[in-house]
């Protein structure tokens, strides 16, 4: 996020916590997406990733009126208190065997008509096989497009814990992948 | 910047420059500059899986996610019970507590003949309050 960007949060949020109605329907039109996304990658569940999306706002409406502007961006304290949310529901999952996403059979080429369907429910079910950490980092770094610094803030980990999970992400991606022609 | 550290980079933030760490771009492509082949092996194996993982769905939110958290803002949720209290739901309160405050002064009038009725039935007070109010009193009662 540039920081105009955290400069227009700043004032939404201010204007949101006034009970502007205007800020409060344009601060759901900038951030709803990006956390909806981020609540369905990190559970593969859409209305548990709703409901995340839903429970991050009204902590946010109970935020507002004492946001104060510099103290965090509102962006990464969304995303905080996402994957906070997040992380409470997949410790109740009850622990499950874990399989690998199933793979289709190699036919004559990396596209093999597939559609485009196909492909994004097999990348789905790819993250979602993935360790919770590293599915957290590539979910940050590469779909929310955080800097690794602001990633690895949210994570509380350095920067270089962040790359190794990144490194390995991308590793079991392109292995549960490699019949799309991830492997190369 | 080394080959090796050029190929790390790529194996963890892809074939994406501009999604590299801002301290790290500048002399990767001073590297990519200078050892191309190098740069463009690592780039193209990574592009292959930025690929595929663009391909994961969207998740856009649904109307009604989107009016049920701006329902829940504290401005938002105060709007619409005033709203709401105006239109409709208010009339009839209104329209209930005149009927209580009728009923109160139709007690303070005449206490023997209203209060037996007030006992009589199982009606809801409400209605029963509101019926009462439509009936005549008839004179005799309130001498």
């Amino acid at each position: 996020m540039t920081a105009r960007g955290a400069d227009l949060d700043d004032d939404l949020v201010r204007r949101a916590g006034e009970g502007d109605p205007a800020a409060i329907r344009a601060l759901v039109t900038r951030k709803l997406p990006r956390l909806l996304s981020l609540a369905q990658r990190m559970l593969g569940d859409a209305a548990e990733a709703e409901d995340v999306a839903q429970e991050t706002f009204i902590r946010a409406w109970k935020a507002a009126p004492r946001w104060r502007p510099g103290e965090a961006r509102f962006d990464t304290w969304l995303h905080r208190v996402a994957l906070n949310l997040c992380y409470d529901r997949l410790r109740r999952r009850v622990p499950t065997i874990s399989e690998p996403p199933d793979q289709e059979d190699p036919g004559p080429g990396p596209d093999r008509n597939l559609q485009a369907r196909d492909i994004g429910r097999r990348v789905d079910a790819a993250l979602q096989g993935l360790p919770p950490r590293q599915r957290e980092a590539i979910v940050l770094c590469h779909y929310q497009e955080l800097t690794n610094i602001d990633a690895a803030a949210l994570m509380e980990i350095s920067v270089e814990a962040l790359e190794s999970l990144l490194s390995r992400a991308r590793r079991a991606l392109r292995s549960a992948l490699q019949d799309l022609g991830a492997d190369g | 910047m080394t080959p090796d550290r050029f190929e790390g980079l790529t194996e963890a933030f892809g074939s994406d420059l501009d999604r590299w760490p801002a301290t790290d771009r500048d002399a990767a492509r001073q590297l990519a500059a200078a050892e191309p082949s190098v740069a463009a092996d690592a780039l193209e194996r990574a592009r292959r899986l930025d690929l595929i993982l663009a391909e994961a769905p969207s998740y856009p939110p649904g109307r009604d996610l989107r009016e049920r958290i701006i329902l829940a803002a504290p401005a938002a949720r105060t709007r619409t019970l005033a709203w709401r209290w105006l239109s409709g739901v208010g009339l009839g309160a209104g329209l209930a507590a005149a009927s209580v405050a009728g009923v109160a002064a139709g007690l303070a009038v005449a206490p023997a003949t209203v209060a037996p009725a007030r006992l009589a039935g199982d009606a809801d007070p409400t209605d029963e309050a509101i019926a009462l109010l439509r009936e005549p009193l008839d004179p005799a009662e309130l001498s």
